[in-house]
């Protein structure tokens, strides 16, 4: 098992390779680089603009040069709005951050707290309904909760707005626009929600069940504790490894989620750009958007990594993970 | 075998037991059925576009027509055998490459393992649905090209499934006798191991056709197929900028239904084969 300098070593190198493959796909692109690109693109290219643009593609340092460049966040310029690859992404992002860590945050911690009252109350008509709805919830994929909300919600009654993520051209005060935003979202939210949520609960009350007739259990209730305090000081303790654990699994995955969300509710974040730059074929912006957004699930799995190790002082001893 | 427990022993019956396995088996059943029956079911070309745009369902189209004049029905079958497909192919694939990698890992152990499970958590650590929209984006593979793609990139989940429960096997006698007796790495992985954790393989089949379903259904929604190509998720956008007229219910809902039962299908399937095969869980599930 590798250390903690193992593992940033080996994240780096993933990292590193993730960047290389960025930088020699366009490359491998049968035919001349420009024609290959702009060929069946929405835009049309006049010759002063093509002739730039050869002349800015080959000049090209090598891979030393291209990641100095995207440490400088020169990614490129996109195509369909004629802006830079970066500005697009800085400005998208705090959507995505707002919407997809609102909702995991919820998930997290309503599964947590829902799981583990759960298997308290274990063989009870309530923890086996809850656990038959929620087996059942898992096999709804966001697509579809995503617009039968939009459905019933947007459309029939009319009460929260169909998409984007403020409402523009108004002038609100801070009160007001914090409370249109929140109506923004909530759709969106809702939906990633009811995706998440149930996987956390079963999680939770799974692991939980695991810990409940284990004898330290019974010592500390012996003490004298109270209830509270025994369920989740004591046991519930060991179910957050497990639920961090499955969140560093279910990441990747998750982003494919929260892409078609954004979509749906047209939601100004990174899965509605790129969802535009995969209409326009705006490949820099497409390009940008897949290395931006695979770095950051790496970096935060890394964090996780460590994140391990406080949850779990076992793992801290040995210098594993896992 | 004699009175050696039997883990499999009544298996099948207890199986026919559990609503969650009875539901999963007859929702894919009845899917399969759908797929498999689609030239009779439906007499219309899904990429005919002859037919009067827009028109409701009516004794000939079942579904109505869509906005490009294809018959919705016969759209939704090809949609669902596109969907379905896509689905098996990356899942047989995944796991055949989860079990050779599980089992090796288990079986050699040292620098061995420690590779192949250090490149199976970075692969975990990488959104997969990112290398696929840049690969489908850039050279527009075929859809099986990215159905491997997924699976070269969706194995870890399954190797370390196999490979936790391989590890307890290889110290079993059997495993040692047949060792002992000059059985090669190679005649033990194939002979013994693999198929002694075969209820494994269900298990970790079912997860990853639900999640590539999930996958291509996601793809083809955000529109990485080629546009011609039927699928659930294509017809799921194709149908939504029309939901506010009246279509959406015989439009709109049916391709979501079927995605969401087939999702569900697979759910059910995992979820209960869980139950009775790995015993980790055995004991949470117990009541």
């Amino acid at each position: 098992m590798l250390t903690w300098r193992g593992h940033l070593l080996a994240y780096l190198l993933t990292a590193l390779v993730m960047v290389y493959l960025s930088y020699r796909l366009p490359g491998w692109l049968p035919g001349d680089f420009v024609t290959a690109m702009y060929a069946d693109s929405h835009v049309v290219l006049g010759a002063e603009q093509e002739a730039a643009l050869r002349e800015r593609l080959q000049v090209d340092g090598g891979f030393g040069s291209y990641l100095l460049a995207l440490a400088r966040l020169d990614w490129g310029t996109s195509h369909a709005f004629r802006v830079p690859v970066s500005d697009l992404i800085l400005n998208a992002l705090p959507w995505t951050l707002l919407l997809m860590g609102g909702a995991h945050l919820l998930a997290t911690m309503l599964g947590f707290v829902a799981g583990v009252e759960a298997a308290w109350r274990r063989g009870g008509r309530i923890e086996r309904t809850s656990v038959g709805g929620m087996t059942v919830l898992q096999g709804v994929p966001e697509i579809g909760t995503g617009v039968l909300l939009l459905m019933v919600f947007a459309y029939h009654l009319g009460w929260l707005p169909a998409g984007g993520g403020a409402t523009l051209y108004v002038d609100h005060g801070f009160a007001e626009r914090a409370l249109d935003v929140l109506r923004h979202l909530a759709l969106p939210l809702a939906t990633l929600l009811l995706a998440w949520f149930p996987g956390n609960f079963l999680l939770a009350r799974a692991s939980m069940v695991l810990v409940l007739g284990q004898s330290f259990l019974d010592t500390a209730r012996a003490k004298g504790l109270p209830p509270i305090r025994v369920r989740y000081a004591h046991a519930a303790r060991n179910v957050l490894l497990p639920m961090a654990t499955r969140f560093g699994l279910r990441f990747a995955f998750m982003v494919t989620g929260a892409l078609v969300v954004e979509t749906i509710f047209s939601y100004p974040g990174l899965g509605t750009l790129l969802f535009n730059a995969i209409g326009a074929r705006d490949l820099p912006l497409i390009q940008g958007i897949v290395l931006f957004s695979s770095l950051a699930v790496l970096g935060i799995n890394l964090v996780l990594e460590s994140v391990y190790a406080r949850l779990d002082p076992r793992v801290r001893v040995y210098g594993r993970a896992l | 075998m004699g009175a050696r427990f039997d883990p499999a022993a009544g298996l099948g019956r207890r199986l026919l037991a559990d609503p969650w396995f009875v539901t999963g088996a007859s929702l894919s059943l009845f899917l399969v059925l759908l797929v498999v029956l689609s030239p009779w079911l439906s007499p219309h070309d899904p990429h005919d576009m002859g037919y009067a745009a827009f028109a409701p369902p009516s004794a000939d189209h079942w579904l109505g027509v869509n906005d490009g004049g294809m018959d919705i029905f016969a759209e939704l079958l090809a949609g669902l055998r596109n969907t379905l497909a896509f689905g098996l192919v990356t899942a047989s694939a995944g796991l055949a490459i989860g079990i050779l990698v599980g089992l090796a890992s288990a079986w050699f152990r040292g620098v061995v393992d420690q590779v192949l499970m250090r490149v199976a958590d970075l692969l975990l650590a990488i959104p997969a649905v990112m290398i696929l929209i840049l690969l489908a984006s850039f050279y527009r593979p075929s859809p099986w090209v990215l159905a491997l793609v997924l699976a070269s990139l969706a194995w870890p989940t399954s190797a370390r499934l196999i490979r936790s429960q391989a590890l307890g096997l290889r110290t079993r006698p059997h495993i040692a006798a047949a060792r002992q007796m000059g059985g090669s790495s190679a005649y033990i992985i194939g002979r013994h191991m693999m198929p002694e954790l075969f209820p494994l393989y269900l298990i970790a089949f079912a997860s990853k056709v639900r999640m590539a379903v999930f996958m291509e259904a996601s793809l083809s929604f955000l529109g990485l197929f080629d546009p011609t190509r039927k699928s659930l998720g294509r017809m799921i956008s194709d149908a939504l900028p029309f939901y506010y007229l009246d279509v959406w219910w015989h439009w709109l809902l049916p391709p979501i239904v079927l995605l969401t039962l087939l999702i569900m299908a697979f759910t059910f399937l995992a979820v209960s084969l869980e139950r009775f095969f790995d015993p980790r869980l055995r004991a949470a599930w117990a009541d």
